[in-house]
């Protein structure tokens, strides 16, 4: 699609009619517009799907409309996600299936079936799936089954928006068409040739950058199949004959064309295109039963604009239930309450509503995402997922330094960290300067690339080569049961029996295999996507982005062998305000549920002052991360497993 | 920029404002508590406190027998004053106690409990304590349920550090602090850095005290008990609560209240005059932020209706106000206590102020989004709001909203926002937009045209038909009244019928505040509950109440 703009209107029209009529109803839609006010496309270039480099603040200007917005120099991207909230299930280690209130992917299924984030440009977003989606995809049309246990080919590699379907045209009747200066243009006029001023019967509908097909004219002003769109040039054109948001203006291909009034066939009509008009069926076909633990997850760089949709589903299992979901985006600074996710605070999506929450990506670090209805239900249940910030460092050119990038960021106040200032920022310029510079390249910006930076740190000292989230959940089999049979639940004696590591625990952490389930729909769905075998090449860095949503206690997780660099805690570097570096070396850490923090293991036992690896780890030696809280290496009843995975040396 | 000649008008007019404090206008306080009068022999305050039981009222309509400290007669004052301000003789959490730094701080405690609960105590576990009186215990001198002059002990220390620290019974702490045995000392600095009464904390005071476009012939009182945390210039704070976490489990109150009462009358001392409740298994399904669960927690301090729990949890603040957060945990478990809306820098732990290794003047403490309360341990914080970076103007300022000769007929719809070197309108502490983040200023959010504020933007906001509003929902994306009534309308139907959590004249941003261990936020198995409240930002329109 073009941009919002147009559906937009349409949708304020639909705003307009429910005020009269309180009873109208939408249903599902999502929102991805290539181009904003913040991220401009003027030549419809594409240019917001793909991370432009770093080379300073955006320049902003203060426009006609009274706001800065940008100029020249334009950082980040337009980042689209769908999510459906419902239910689901999960396997568990010891072979029970378990019933979820659960998140699944309605966008990027094939990169979250492949243990990736779904957050997709979106040149990808907006793309419809080439053939028919089936109920249970991706794991259906990969033929996966659970008996014999077999995950399929993985032959299914779209990433777009689950129900996207082109939307109606807008259809409009003229009332005068003209070419260059002509009476329907006020004095001076400054048309030049070729300009065509259509003036409607109606207000227009139609926007600069618009796709629109003219018919009924019987001249040149029609469309024909060698030229089958005109795009508008400019919206709300002062005229003569009506006000000025009755017209608009598009180039011709030739000059000459006649002045025609009043004509009782001329019309013109937006072309149908992807406007986040969806089709519901695909969305519950899709959507029913695919929830998954952990919740889809998500990566977005700063400066991105994020789209996030939350479709609500319903619960197939509790048709009891009107239950609503939202999306709290944890830790997200100075939030809005509307896009905060509280139900209290805020709205909450009903069922069979769909509901867009937008962020400009604030401030890197590894945050998490959750329903916040009924908490101490939703969260237990498993609607819990993981959200990571990429720092701006990531996208510094090739050989950047980063003390100068980091240093440019304080010209513009956004991204500034004054310490003397801002009680509450977190990277100022580090007290020593170390010289590092960017590598060649990032996750940011080439998609072949696993390294990158956790924070702005202007050192590189958060520099990683391959990144895992991981995060701490547990589950109650009786609390779930009883969520799944309609009684009435009990939070007091909630006890966790099933100790997770994204979703599952030890051994199916260590299956590099997507874990699937059959669920009550009878059919095979992806449920626990992501392992958390921790890879490492010798000699190299992983960052390990690590939270807690356990509902009930606090989590542990030690490290065997190879010690924990804790680098970063609650979404934040470990820097005091006057520069100085406060990471730590320790062998296990201990979490909240609503905490988060960023350990870097470093598969080498001996680094030369330049950084580089003098002595790796041996390859094929494995270590572990598991949890001293030794009832937690349990399975329910099976006394092996629980919280626990391992660290693969390569 | 702040110009100059602005500041200089403000400062004077803060001086001003300062002088009227002095001269005994009102004054309120969100961490309420109590003063002591002047000891003869050390100059100091001193504090009568007793022990007592009592119920606590729960949200479920349960009363939780409990024992807590309590005023032994009248307090020699509160700190500051406050409607219905009493100190009765039992109450959870114990009174706070507000001194000064270095002051010799003298405690009786006279043990009021049932007999069979044998000896109590206190412990002020960051400061060095001579204990006088009483009976010799485990961990100090212990007070007897009977017998004078043995059933009263005193305490005597000097305050030596500030900040917030706690006080608990230091006697069979496992069954007496369960049953609600502690409090809050707060220990001001003894010297206020003058960063905290100059520039920005001087608007900011000027943007509260004033009769102003905000809030015309209305002021707003300040209800700090001092302007900043720590004898350190980046400790300066604008408002500030006082948070204390502890869980109770129901049986272990039940058992202490029948077997208290079963042995009504024995004599103290002999066998069998005893309490024998097992603390373990342990249940907990209260869990209280200073002795009240949700929604109690939000209703006034020294609200009637909970007259053993005087303290509330309503936490209000207005965007650019740093909110000093005193956060203690009194029970047995850690909480993990989120404050939605922004991190938290954490200045300090017992009184200990965490300062940089290689600069004193700068702060070293972690910023978090969830901070753990751990028992028997004090922080202080620091929290704010302003908006910054959410990349649409929170307050939707309309640049087009209607004009008449030129002039806004809205005078709130699109004033100006000059930013200061951070980027904040600080130089108009009068203006209703004060604080505003101005590189969003005038920045739509919604794509389609929207009521009086500005279209274009980024997002489309649905059909209102497909939500829940939350009973805090302001009824828009917007901050306060104004903004909400040019976006929705004044009697639009998107206006929710709440009138309690975030009423009309009030439409803040409400952010949650709770245990994010989730099973926490129930009282006794019921959602919503325990702890959990709600923090509201405040358009400057609204005139916040500490008392309340």
């Amino acid at each position: 699609m073009r941009s919002i703009t147009h559906s937009a209107v349409l949708l304020g029209a639909a705003v307009a009619l429910t005020i009269a009529l309180p009873a109208a109803a939408q249903s599902f839609r999502v929102q991805c517009p290539t181009s904003t006010i913040t991220h401009p496309d003027p030549t419809n270039a594409g240019v917001n799907s793909s991370e432009p480099a770093y080379i300073g603040p955006t320049t902003l200007g203060l426009n006609a409309n009274g706001f800065y917005a940008p100029t020249a120099n334009v950082n980040g991207a337009i980042k689209c996600q769908q999510v459906a909230g419902g239910d689901g299930y999960a396997t568990m280690a010891d072979g029970t299936q378990t019933y979820m209130f659960s998140f699944g992917p309605l966008s990027g299924i094939a990169d979250i079936a492949a243990g990736k984030p779904g957050t997709q440009f979106p040149s990808v977003f907006n793309t419809q799936y080439p053939g028919t989606l089936k109920a249970g995809d991706p794991a259906t049309t990969d033929g996966a089954s659970d008996a014999p246990y077999t995950v399929g080919t993985p032959t299914f590699n779209w990433n777009g928006a689950v129900g996207l379907t082109p939307d109606l045209p807008f259809l409009s009747t003229i009332f005068d068409i003209s070419e260059g200066c002509s009476s329907s243009l006020p004095g001076p006029c400054t048309a030049t040739p070729a300009t065509v001023t259509v003036v409607l019967n109606e207000p227009s509908a139609f926007n600069m950058g618009d796709h629109v097909v003219i018919s009924g004219t019987g001249t040149g002003y029609d469309n024909t199949v060698a030229n089958p769109y005109w795009t508008v040039s400019a919206g709300a054109v002062p005229n003569t004959i009506f006000s000025a948001n009755q017209a608009f203006q598009f180039t011709a291909n030739t000059t000459g064309l006649p002045q025609i009034t009043t004509s009782a066939t001329a019309t013109v009509a937006s072309v149908p295109g992807i406007d986040g008009h969806v089709d519901p069926r695909q969305i519950i076909d899709v959507g029913v039963m695919n929830g998954n633990i952990p919740a889809p997850l998500m990566a977005i760089d700063e400066d991105d604009e994020f789209f996030l949709t939350l479709s609500n589903t319903g619960m197939i299992m509790r048709p009891d239930l009107f239950e609503q979901h939202t999306i709290h985006f944890h830790g997200y600074p100075n939030a809005s309450s509307v896009y905060d996710g509280v139900p209290d605070a805020s709205v909450a999506i009903n069922i069979g509503g769909s509901f867009t929450y937008y962020y400009l990506a604030p401030d890197a670090g590894t945050y998490f995402w959750h329903c916040h209805i009924t908490p101490p239900e939703h969260l237990q249940m498993g609607m819990v997922g993981q959200l990571y910030v990429r720092p701006r460092q990531d996208r510094v050119p090739a050989g950047g330094d980063l003390f100068a990038a980091l240093a440019l960021q304080q010209t513009d106040l956004r991204t500034a960290c004054n310490s003397a200032a801002d009680i509450l920022c977190s990277n100022p310029l580090p007290a020593v300067y170390t010289g590092a510079a960017a590598p060649a390249s990032t996750v940011a910006t080439d998609p072949t690339s696993t390294a990158g930076y956790a924070y702005n740190d202007g050192d590189g000292s958060t520099y990683y080569d391959v990144e895992y989230p991981l995060q701490m959940h547990g589950f109650d089999p009786n609390f779930h049961f009883v969520g799944m049979t309609f009684n009435p639940e009990a939070f007091v004696d909630m006890k966790d029996k099933y100790f997770l590591l994204n979703g599952r625990s030890y051994p199916d952490t260590v299956n590099p295999k997507v874990q699937l389930t059959q669920s009550s729909d009878g059919r095979v769905h992806y449920s626990q996507p992501l392992n958390s075998i921790i890879n490492i090449p010798a000699g190299k860095k992983a960052l390990l982005r690590i939270s807690d949503l356990s509902v009930t206690e606090y989590s542990t997780l030690a490290s065997l062998g190879i010690p924990m660099h804790v680098i970063g805690y609650n979404a934040k570097l470990l820097r005091d305000q006057a520069g100085n570096n406060m990471d730590y070396y320790t062998n296990s850490i201990t979490l909240g549920g609503g905490e988060s923090l960023d350990v870097i293991l470093d598969a080498c036992q001996v680094r030369a002052a330049d950084g580089s690896c003098t002595t790796a780890y041996t390859k094929g030696s494995v270590f572990y991360l598991y949890t001293p809280q030794l009832d937690h290496l349990s399975n329910d009843a099976e006394n092996f497993g629980g919280l626990m995975t391992e660290v693969h040396i390569n | 920029m702040i110009k100059v000649t602005t500041m200089n008008r403000m400062l004077s007019l803060s001086l001003l404002l300062a002088g009227a404090l002095l001269s005994g206008a009102a004054v309120h306080a969100a961490a309420p508590g109590i003063t002591g009068g002047t000891a003869t022999t050390t100059g100091g305050p001193v504090f009568n406190l007793t022990a007592q039981a009592a119920s606590l009222n729960q949200p479920d309509g349960n009363q939780v027998y409990a024992w807590g400290y309590g005023c032994n007669g009248a307090p020699a004052g509160f700190a500051p004053t406050m409607p219905n301000q009493t100190c009765g003789t039992m109450q959870v959490p114990g009174p706070t106690l507000i001194v000064t730094e270095g002051q010799t701080v003298t405690v009786t405690l006279l043990n009021g409990l049932p007999t069979a609960a044998g000896n109590t105590s206190i412990l002020f576990p960051d400061f060095q304590v001579t204990a006088t009186g009483g009976v010799t215990g485990l961990m100090t001198n212990e007070a007897t349920p009977t017998a004078t002059p043995t059933n009263t002990v005193t305490y005597s220390f000097v305050a030596s550090t500030p900040g917030t620290h706690a006080y608990y019974s230091g006697t069979q702490g496992d069954l007496q602090i369960e049953m609600g045995l502690y409090g809050a000392i707060i220990v001001l600095p003894a010297t206020v850095p003058t960063a905290c009464t100059s520039g920005v904390h001087a608007s900011n005071v000027l943007a509260q005290s004033s009769a102003s476009a905000a809030h015309p012939g209305v002021t707003e009182t300040d209800f700090r008990l001092a302007a900043s945390a720590y004898d350190h210039p980046a400790s300066c704070y604008d408002r500030e609560y006082l948070f204390q976490f502890a869980e109770m489990d129901l049986n272990i109150h039940r058992t202490a209240q029948a077997q208290a009462a079963l042995k009504a009358g024995c004599a103290a001392g002999a066998i069998g005059c005893s309490l024998e409740v097992p603390t373990e298994p342990y249940h907990p399904n209260y869990f209280v932020v200073n002795g009240r669960s949700m929604p109690d927690d939000m209703d006034p301090n020294y609200d009637a209706v909970y007259p053993h729990q005087p303290y509330n949890g309503n936490p209000h603040m207005h965007p650019g106000e740093d909110t000093l957060i005193r956060v203690i945990g009194q029970g047995r478990w850690q909480h993990p206590f989120h404050e939605h809306g922004n991190h938290v820098r954490i200045l300090g732990r017992d009184g200990n102020l965490i300062t940089s290794a290689t600069d004193p003047s700068s702060l070293a403490g972690p910023l978090l989004f969830t901070t753990t309360t751990t028992p028997g341990q004090a922080f202080d914080g620091i929290f704010y709001w302003t908006g910054r970076g959410l990349n649409w103007d929170a307050y939707g300022h309309n640049p087009n909203s209607p004009k008449v000769n030129g002039v806004f007929v809205d005078p709130a719809a699109d004033p100006p926002c000059t930013p200061d070197a951070n980027g904040y309108n600080t130089g108009a502490p009068l203006a209703v937009n004060y604080f505003e983040w101005c590189q969003d200023h005038n920045k739509p959010l919604q794509a389609a045209p929207f009521g009086d504020v500005p279209s274009g933007g980024p997002a489309t906001l649905p059909d209102a038909n497909i939500f829940t509003n939350g009973a805090w929902y302001s009824g828009s994306p917007y901050l306060g009244p104004d903004a909400t009534n040019r976006a929705t309308g004044p009697n639009s139907v998107f206006q929710p019928s709440n009138v309690q959590g975030n009423p009309a004249n009030e439409r803040g941003y409400a952010f949650m505040w709770h245990s994010h261990n989730e099973r926490e936020i129930t009282t006794n198995n019921v959602f919503p509950g325990g702890m959990f409240m709600m923090m509201l930002v405040d358009s400057r329109e609204f005139v916040i109440d500490e008392s309340n």
